[in-house]
């Protein structure tokens, strides 16, 4: 066996050396070539070794003779010079027990004589061996001349070793210096961007030139060539038409009124819309003439964009209550969503996802820009259907180099879409809406916006489902009152054939009309879904149903009745009017008639008052005979009582009061 | 011809599919001195037009069964018997839902026999 069994700690210390050397399995080089070509020729040996030894293997630095770069360390015979730093020969390998067995001795390629020099580092560690091997046995080993002249070329190798080394450190400096560098170039990169997220541009105008003196930071914000001047035009006409006015010109500079701190967005071509924040000041001459105008600029769109995203999602709550259509609350949002985004179009789609089509109601546009309205096919578009069906948010922001839209890029050109967002919206799982966003030129899209528009949609769905259950309630309603008034009509029928053969029409005539208030009233508590009529609508529309209204002078508080109490106000202002018509103020041309109602008290407790005072007519005198009528009046408002009735000068009068809370009751 | 004095009374075609409503509708036309024809829908009542040429007034429904509701009917008469005078009752409240043809007029049911009766003897004396 050929295990040296030095201790442990040779070994650690022999492998941090040749880790230190950083030499195992790199290349040749010619130095080391050069020495153990030196030293066979010298020993006249075939082969000549540098072998450095690992733990479980030897390999050759430099090596003639000798085929293979390593061998396992059962075949070496270096190892066994680990133990001294004296050169060691054997002269017959065959013959040495500690040899005998090896491979390289026993088979092929039968070597039979050893000498090597350790290579000893100048801390004493001997890494491994300078060494000269021959296939014929050498009894006399080594003249020690030639002994000597080993051991010198071996303390080269280690010299080698030692340069190697010191150069490679002066690499690794020279590499260490080139990565600081990056890294401190890199830092001030960062440093840089972070000027530029705060970036302030600097100028100085002169009003009479009309020539602007800019900061390279000032021409990086308006994403132009880095210049000294430039025209003050150049910059006034980037201003989006919708804020032109805030930007100075050369007339409100020359008269020294130009605006001093405005915000305004202006349009990059090929940037989009970008918001500036500019802070101006004038220096005057000695004349008080403004002769330069000089301040600052700041891109402040991000911020302006999350301030507008903020109030967007405000202003849509309150939108989305006051409108009660899809469609116009479509428009109400995709403007909103379009203001926040400086889009050029936003608006929602109704989806069709088996057909793979939307239909787009009117939408918000921006000035110029074509309406989509209308049924699509998304195939027509591109294959981002299947990423929306999937429930993935879509956002192509270039549609001439996207995947799923570069086939159909001029379909979408030509309809102004270069940047296109679509944002699917579920309800219980079916794909039924999406929210859409187009810009016309490139547009810098953030997480944040996406969110955005996601929270836009969500609400939009919950809206129109809201609105869709009020226009089911409200058809429900529509057909519930027509089927009432056939029922009236019906009833009408039935009574005129009923009561053909009396021969008191009056009587008839009566009862149609009383039908009639009935009705009326329930029109127009149809027309608040049953829920409530003002007594001022229904005053009104009951006086104008048997043609009396230009003879009454109404008026009150706003108050609303529920069903009940409006129908009861109905039926008996009618008899009330009827009569007059018949004794009273109505009777004759000229009277009228005066209906006042208040609250009075409050809570529980309020009391609902109305008074009803004939004035014009002829003397009033107390019927002898109490009708219908005179009983339905007795009866009071839903029938609690509470009427005060009057034959006295100036004419007839009536009072009647109930409990508000009653009146107002839903039944 | 005859002595007699009495002027010959104009007629009015009642559409009306609902018979208690028509019969009613019959007794307000004849009260008012008209005569009656009745029709129980749009289609009867367009053959009646096509048939006789001394039709004055139409009073119809709006909503019955047929190839076409009152409306229709309306719009139809104003455009193939322009003389025609037309009234058109309905238990739809909302004049707005309505998109009335030229020189009609709308009674919401149930409506007011005096009212409608005055407009009748108004569109005869034209």
């Amino acid at each position: 066996m050929a295990d040296p069994d030095p201790n442990e700690d040779m070994h650690i210390e022999r492998l941090e050396a040749l880790d230190a050397y950083n030499i195992m399995d790199t290349e040749p080089e010619p130095e080391f070539d050069d020495i153990v070509l030196v030293a066979s020729t010298l020993c006249g040996t075939p082969v000549a070794l540098v072998s450095l030894v690992e733990r479980e293997r030897q390999w050759f630095k430099a090596r003639v003779g000798f085929e293979a770069c390593d061998t396992p360390i059962e075949q070496s015979v270096c190892a066994h010079a680990l133990g001294s730093s004296d050169v060691l020969v054997i002269p017959d390998l065959r013959l040495d027990p500690r040899t005998r067995a090896n491979p390289l001795v026993a088979g092929e390629p039968h070597i039979r004589f050893y000498a090597g020099a350790p290579l000893v580092t100048p801390d004493e560690v001997i890494l491994g061996t300078l060494c000269v091997i021959d296939v014929e046995p050498r009894p006399r080993g080594l003249e020690e001349g030639q002994k000597a002249a080993l051991q010198a070329l071996a303390r080269q190798v280690i010299a080698l070793l030692e340069m190697r080394r010191i150069s490679q450190r002066k690499d690794d400096l020279f590499r260490r210096q080139k990565s600081i560098s990056a890294n401190i170039r890199s830092s001030v990169n960062a440093n840089l961007a972070a000027q530029e997220a705060g970036r302030v541009g600097t100028f100085e105008i002169d009003v009479e030139a009309s020539m602007v003196r800019v900061s390279r930071e000032f021409c990086r914000i308006f994403h132009v060539p880095v210049a000294e001047t430039y025209p003050a035009r150049a910059f006034e006409d980037m201003v989006l038409p919708q804020d032109r006015g805030l930007q100075s010109n050369d007339e409100s500079r020359q008269q020294g009124n130009a605006a001093l701190d405005v915000e305004y967005r202006i349009r990059v071509p090929g940037y989009g819309v970008r918001w500036i924040a500019r802070n101006a000041s004038f220096r005057h001459d000695e004349a008080g003439r403004p002769v330069k105008m000089i301040g600052t600029v700041r891109d402040v769109t991000a911020a302006k964009r999350e301030a507008a995203r903020v109030q967007a999602l405000l202003d849509l709550g309150d939108r989305l209550r006051d409108l009660g259509d899809m469609e116009s609350m479509a428009i109400a949002a995709g403007d909103l969503m379009a203001k926040a985004l400086d889009a050029t179009r936003a608006g929602f789609g109704i989806v069709n996802a088996a057909d793979e089509t939307v239909v787009v109601p009117p939408e918000w546009c921006a000035p110029g820009v074509k309406s989509l309205a209308g049924l699509h096919h998304f195939r027509d578009y591109g294959s981002f259907i299947d990423d929306l069906k999937r429930g993935e948010t879509v956002v192509v922001a270039d549609v001439a180099t996207d995947p799923r839209t570069r086939d159909h890029a001029q379909a979408l050109l030509a309809l102004g879409i270069r940047v296109l967002v679509n944002v699917p919206i579920f309800e219980l799982g079916r794909f039924g809406l999406i929210a859409f966003i187009h810009h016309d030129q490139p547009y810098p899209w953030v997480e944040e916006e996406i969110s955005f528009v996601r929270s836009f949609g969500n609400r939009i769905q919950i809206a129109m489902s809201r609105v869709e259950a009020e226009q089911e309630q409200q058809m429900l309603n529509r057909e519930m009152s027509h089927r009432l008034k056939n029922t009236l009509s019906m009833v009408q029928a039935i009574a005129t054939q009923t009561l053909r053969p009396v021969a008191e029409r009056e009587h008839v005539e009566a009862f149609e009309k009383r039908l009639h208030a009935l009705s009326t009233a329930h029109d127009i508590l149809f027309e608040q879904n049953w829920t409530s009529a003002s007594v001022y609508a229904v005053v009104d529309r009951t006086m104008n149903g048997i043609g009396v209204r230009d003879r009454i002078d109404a008026q009150g508080p706003n108050v609303r009745f529920g069903p009940k109490g409006a129908l009861s106000l109905s039926l008996l202002i009618h008899e009330l009017a009827t009569n007059a018509m018949k004794y009273g103020a109505l009777s004759n041309n000229a009277g009228r008639v005066a209906i006042d109602w208040r609250i009075e008290g409050t809570g529980e407790e309020a009391i609902f008052r109305l008074s009803w005072r004939e004035t014009g007519g002829p003397a009033p005198r107390e019927p002898e005979r109490k009708g219908f009528g005179s009983k339905l009046i007795r009866m009071g408002l839903i029938g609690t009582g509470g009427v005060l009735v009057s034959y006295d000068h100036p004419g007839f009068s009536a009072e009647m009061t109930a409990i508000l809370l009653q009146l107002e009751q839903a039944d | 011809m005859g002595q007699s004095t009495a002027p010959k009374k104009q007629i009015v075609l009642v559409v009306e599919d609902e018979p208690l409503l028509r019969m009613m509708a019959i007794d307000l036309v004849e009260d008012a001195g008209f005569e009656a024809i009745e029709a129980s829908d749009a289609d009867e009542a367009v053959r009646i037009l096509e048939a006789r040429t001394d039709i004055r007034i139409v009073f119809t429904d709006i909503d019955m069964p047929g190839s076409m509701n009152g409306m229709k009917l309306a719009a139809a008469v104003r455009d193939r018997w322009p003389p025609i005078e037309i009234i058109i009752v309905s238990g739809h409240v909302r004049l707005s839902d309505i998109d009335l043809p030229d020189r009609s007029v709308f009674f919401s049911k149930p409506y007011d026999w005096q009212k409608v009766t005055a407009v009748l003897h108004r569109m005869a004396a034209h």
